[in-house]
């Protein structure tokens, strides 16, 4: 599963390298919006080719006629409440006609997420900015191996390592000294673990971790590589901090997109012919 | 457990998990629908409008039930009492237009019938005397309203216009008025509006019903359109219009070359084939601002896939369509502003493809969905149909009887076409049974009577009109019609199985053969009370006629006029004494006229109005009023107000059953599931019955008197026959 993941994310990046490298450009609601209607439209038209459209449009027919019926015909309790069943059997079947749809687009839908989550879930560091690093081991070693943190042309290691060994990790507080994406790497021994370390102002493609040999936190954090099933090293994360702003701002880019991309697809579905 | 893990790992992410997470709960907390939306907007949709629907239809259900008791006890105590006892709970009225006394007698007596035999058995049959003139909208206003056609003020299908003589709607105007936004004595004018007025007076009985607050569910009944206020539910009929505001116009495209392209009914487009492609155009209505401009016309394309099929394009749908068969209604949008539509419903028919391309559409019905205008009470009733069983037919005269008459559809077109809209109507009106436990539900089928026009020729085998070699599936045609309405009928006393439902199947006129036509304005003329431009004879609407030297003139399907000058503009006739001599004359001279190529009476009674009914709209009425014997009718150069050179014509038209005779010549019927104690039955009995029956007293301006019922022969068997294989026409026409 993991493994098929990767090879998704390996796909996704490659084309998100070119679909998305407008969003370095422009301010970040725009590209915001430019992402949200066209994914909209996208989605809608998945939807509409992957649906049973003539089936759709008969259920919700049903369903507003008895949600009509009802208000023409209220006189009579028993006509009112066979009404209001067949509403909800109406309502059921009309869940399980978008369940195909659904199926459809969720990996699709999931990794487009991952790919926005790079641009607006934070902000690159700027210079002379700290964040902290953590690495993560295994929770089967009995004790934190030495670590030792080697700075990148862009960064500086300021503290650290502080261990948490309840915790199996070591953190660093890392500086920041040059615009630029970076790579950061931690040795073990022989061994060499990098990470991506991002300086500069504006938009850029930030990973927040490179994730450990799990397919969901694979799935989530598509940028770099994840750690091998043997790694001593499960994953290491970077603290960066967060974006500001109502469209792209990391608390918002999630519910920005949603919204919009919903109201897109409503507002364009009579040109498309698309029953939903 | 590896999911919780996940989880937990997720949980652990300091930023990133944090927002994704706090994004989600906010969504699932503030916005649970929307949440849906991350699978997509199309998915999203879909799951949201479920969940609202599953979530709206639980707490409408709820509130329903917490608040009925109190609703029920409001209404209890404000409404009115009917003073009488209520018999029945619920009355069903099945309408069938034109179902004959004499052919439904003769078919039951040779058991084709059975269920109509059953129900006779078990409550009652006897012929429904009908009214003055015999015809549809004189006789259902009739029946709605339970008065003279003098008091209801429809004499006819037509009426001239007083000014101009011109034929109009004698039920209804439609104009078009400009609409105005403004506040107290200023208001600015922007855009125009359909102005529909009934001319239908008096009131109909299921509005009496409503103020005793009883439900009513009237489903195209003639002359309610426009749709009245009730308490219930209605679909107009008889006169809505097509989207042109005519009352159906077909469209007939060829790539032959006609020399006539106006047909009665409709209208002929030369179109021209380049390669496999023909274009055409639909017209449309006119510009709701500018009705001076053209009409609004949609392109549509036909790309010929072989010789019996072809790829029809319009408003950015595709549709594959068949030789020989309807396409399903197919909705066409016709732009008038950038954001702005009228939407309509038509049905196309590939005719051939070669040598000639030739394909009919039906005109373009409103829209149900989207109604241009209120064809229904409540506004959104029309639309809940729509959504319940999809598009149908809402043009009043549904049934395409001028395509037939044209010979631009075949009588198994036709046939197909009737029987579809019967689909359509039975499930509209076993709808309203199932929603309507308690109160009035009325429903009419049409066909019926257009089948019976249409194929009445294979039935009479004197008819002018009936080819050497009828076809073996037509033989029958009629007596397989009433077989169809009998297991309709048997299909509802199944769902009227209960002591509390009082059905009855009413007609409005019965029917008989249409072999000669008396064109009557020519018999005015030779008889000296008509005076006609010779060179424009054939000029329609009384075109040719010298009006100051006319005394007497016919339009419409059973009425003379006088040419009374102070009715008329160009009036000539004094309206005192010398009109009522005319009167007599007229009368007397008529009812002795003989057709010379068969030697027998033509005529079986004139009426004078003034004499026949009663009420303050008498004199709207033609003054006299011609019954036909069986087998003659109007002719229809009169009826289109032309003045042939020969008095009697021979009906080579299609259209060769009718009605437009003497009303004892054509009873119609009342079939009932209780006894009947009175003996002779009326149509303006009906609505007081209906009214007797809800215990409400009869308004003293009705006419008819309520006629008594008994009680049920019945044994407990309903007698419902379900055999369907009897029913031959779908295996025999079609």
């Amino acid at each position: 599963m993991t493994e098929l993941v990767v090879w998704l994310n390996t796909v996704a990046n490659a084309c998100a390298e070119y679909a998305l490298a407008p969003l370095a450009f422009l301010p970040g609601w725009l590209s915001a919006t430019l992402v949200a209607i066209v994914t909209g439209i996208l989605m809608l038209l998945i939807f509409k080719y992957t649906s049973n459209q003539v089936s759709i449009k008969q259920v919700r027919n049903g369903i507003r006629a008895n949600l009509l019926a009802l208000s023409l015909f209220q006189d009579n309790i028993s006509v009112s409440l066979r009404c209001q069943a067949r509403v909800l059997v109406g309502a059921c079947r009309l869940f399980l006609l978008a369940v195909v749809p659904m199926l459809v687009m969720t990996v699709p839908m999931c990794l487009l997420l991952a790919q926005m989550a790079l641009w607006y879930q934070a902000r690159p560091l700027h210079v002379d900015e700290e964040a902290v690093l953590t690495a993560f081991f295994a929770d089967n070693s009995n004790e934190i191996p030495e670590v030792q943190l080697e700075a990148a042309s862009g960064g500086e290691v300021k503290i650290g390592p502080v261990r948490v060994p309840s915790k199996h990790m070591v953190c660093w507080s890392v500086w920041a000294q040059e615009d630029g994406c970076h790579r950061l790497s931690l040795r073990i021994g022989k061994q060499t673990f990098e990470k991506e370390f991002t300086v500069g102002e504006g938009f850029a493609r930030v990973s927040l971790r490179r994730p450990a040999w799990n397919w969901f936190d694979v799935l989530l954090h598509p940028r770099e590589t994840p750690f091998s099933q043997d790694s001593i090293v499960r994953a290491i994360e970077i603290d960066y901090p967060s974006r500001h702003g109502w469209a792209s701002g990391s608390g918002f880019w999630l519910i920005y997109w949603f919204v919009v991309s919903m109201v897109v697809a409503f507002c364009v579905r009579p040109w498309f012919n698309v029953n939903i | 457990m590896r999911i919780f893990t996940m989880a937990k790992n997720f949980m652990k992410h300091p930023i990133f998990a944090h927002h994704i997470l706090l994004s989600a709960i906010l969504l699932i907390v503030l916005l649970p629908t929307p949440a849906w939306a991350y699978i997509g907007p199309g998915a999203g949709f879909a799951l949201a409008g479920s969940f609202l629907a599953i979530f709206g239809a639980l707490l409408s259900a709820l509130s329903m039930v917490l608040f009925w008791p109190i609703r029920r006890v409001v209404r209890m105590i404000f409404r009115r009492r009917p003073p009488g006892k209520i018999r029945f709970r619920r009355v069903v009225i099945l309408g069938l237009d034109g179902f004959d006394h004499h052919l439904a007698e003769k078919f039951i007596e040779e058991g084709k019938l059975p269920n109509l035999a059953a129900l006779r058995d078990q409550g009652d049959f006897k012929p429904l005397r009908t009214t003055l003139p015999p015809i549809s909208p004189v006789a259902w206003a009739t029946f709605q309203t339970g008065v003279n056609p003098g008091k209801h003020n429809i004499f006819d299908f037509l009426t001239p216009d007083e000014r101009t003589y011109q034929a109009k709607l004698s039920s209804v105007t439609i104009r078009t008025v400009r609409r105005r936004i403004g506040w107290g004595p200023i208001s600015i004018p922007f855009g125009t509006k359909p102005d529909v007025q009934l001319l239908r007076k008096s009131k109909p009985f299921w509005n009496i019903l409503s103020r005793y607050g009883v439900f009513n569910c009237i489903i195209r009944v003639p002359i309610t359109f426009p749709p009245e206020r009730l308490r219930g539910v209605q679909l107009s009929a008889m006169c809505v219009p097509d989207l042109r505001g005519t009352q159906g116009t077909f469209s007939h495209y060829t790539t032959r070359i006609l020399n006539d392209s106006k047909k009665t009914g409709g209208e002929v487009h030369h179109v021209q084939r380049k390669g496999n492609t023909v274009q055409c155009e639909l017209i449309g209505p006119r510009h709701p601002s500018h009705p001076e401009y053209a009409p609004i016309k949609l392109p549509f394309t036909v790309t010929i896939m072989g010789s019996d099929q072809v790829k029809l394009k319009i408003n950015g749908t595709t549709h594959i369509l068949q030789q020989g068969l309807h396409s399903d209604w197919i909705q066409v949008r016709f732009r008038v502003g950038l954001s702005t539509t009228i939407s309509g419903v038509c049905r196309f028919l590939l005719l051939k493809t070669d040598p000639e391309f030739e394909l009919y559409v039906t005109p373009v019905n409103i829209d149900p969905e989207k109604p241009a205008m209120a064809i229904g009470y409540p506004a959104v009733y029309p639309v809940y149909l729509a959504k319940r069983q999809g598009p149908y037919a809402t043009l009043g005269l549904a049934e395409d009887t001028w395509a037939l008459s044209e010979e631009v559809l075949s009588d198994e077109h036709f046939a197909r076409q009737c029987i579809d809209i019967e689909g359509e109507r039975e499930s509209m009106f076993f709808d309203g049974l199932e929603k309507v436990p308690q109160g009035l539900c009325v429903c009419v089928f049409d066909g019926t009577d257009r089948m019976q026009h249409m194929f009445w020729r294979y039935l009479d085998e004197e008819h002018p009109a009936r080819p050497a070699d009828v076809p073996d599936t037509y033989r029958q045609v009629i007596e397989e019609l009433y077989q169809r309405m009998d297991h309709l009928v048997g299909r509802t006393m199944a769902k009227c199985n209960d002591d509390d439902t009082l059905l009855m199947i009413v007609s409005d006129h019965g029917f008989t053969s249409f072999r000669r036509g008396v064109d009557l304005n020519r018999w005015l003329e030779e008889n000296g009370y008509l005076v006609v431009d010779d060179a424009r004879r054939n000029e329609e609407h009384l075109a040719g006629i010298d009006w100051s030297r006319t005394r007497a003139f016919a339009i419409g399907l059973s009425g003379i006029f006088l040419n009374i000058s102070d009715k008329f503009e160009q009036g000539i006739v004094d309206p005192g004494k010398e009109a009522q001599r005319l009167r007599d004359e007229i009368q007397q001279k008529l009812t002795d006229l003989v057709d010379p190529g068969h030697d027998t009476r033509a005529i079986k009674r004139v009426y004078q109005a003034t004499k026949t009914y009663r009420g303050p709209y008498k004199n709207s009425a033609p003054d006299l009023i011609v019954g036909y014997e069986s087998g003659y009718r109007v002719a229809w150069e009169t009826a289109m107000g032309r003045t042939s050179k020969d008095i009697f014509h021979d009906n080579r038209k299609a259209w060769s059953g009718d009605h437009c005779v003497d009303p004892t010549v054509v009873p119609g019927v009342l079939f009932c599931n209780r006894k009947i104690e009175t003996g002779q039955v009326r149509l303006f009995d009906i609505a007081p019955t209906v009214l007797d029956i809800f215990g409400i007293p009869a308004p003293d301006y009705m006419d008819g008197s309520a006629f008594e019922i008994g009680e049920s022969n019945d044994s407990g068997d309903t007698g419902v026959c379900e055999n369907e294989e009897s029913v031959g026409i779908e295996s025999q026409v079609i």
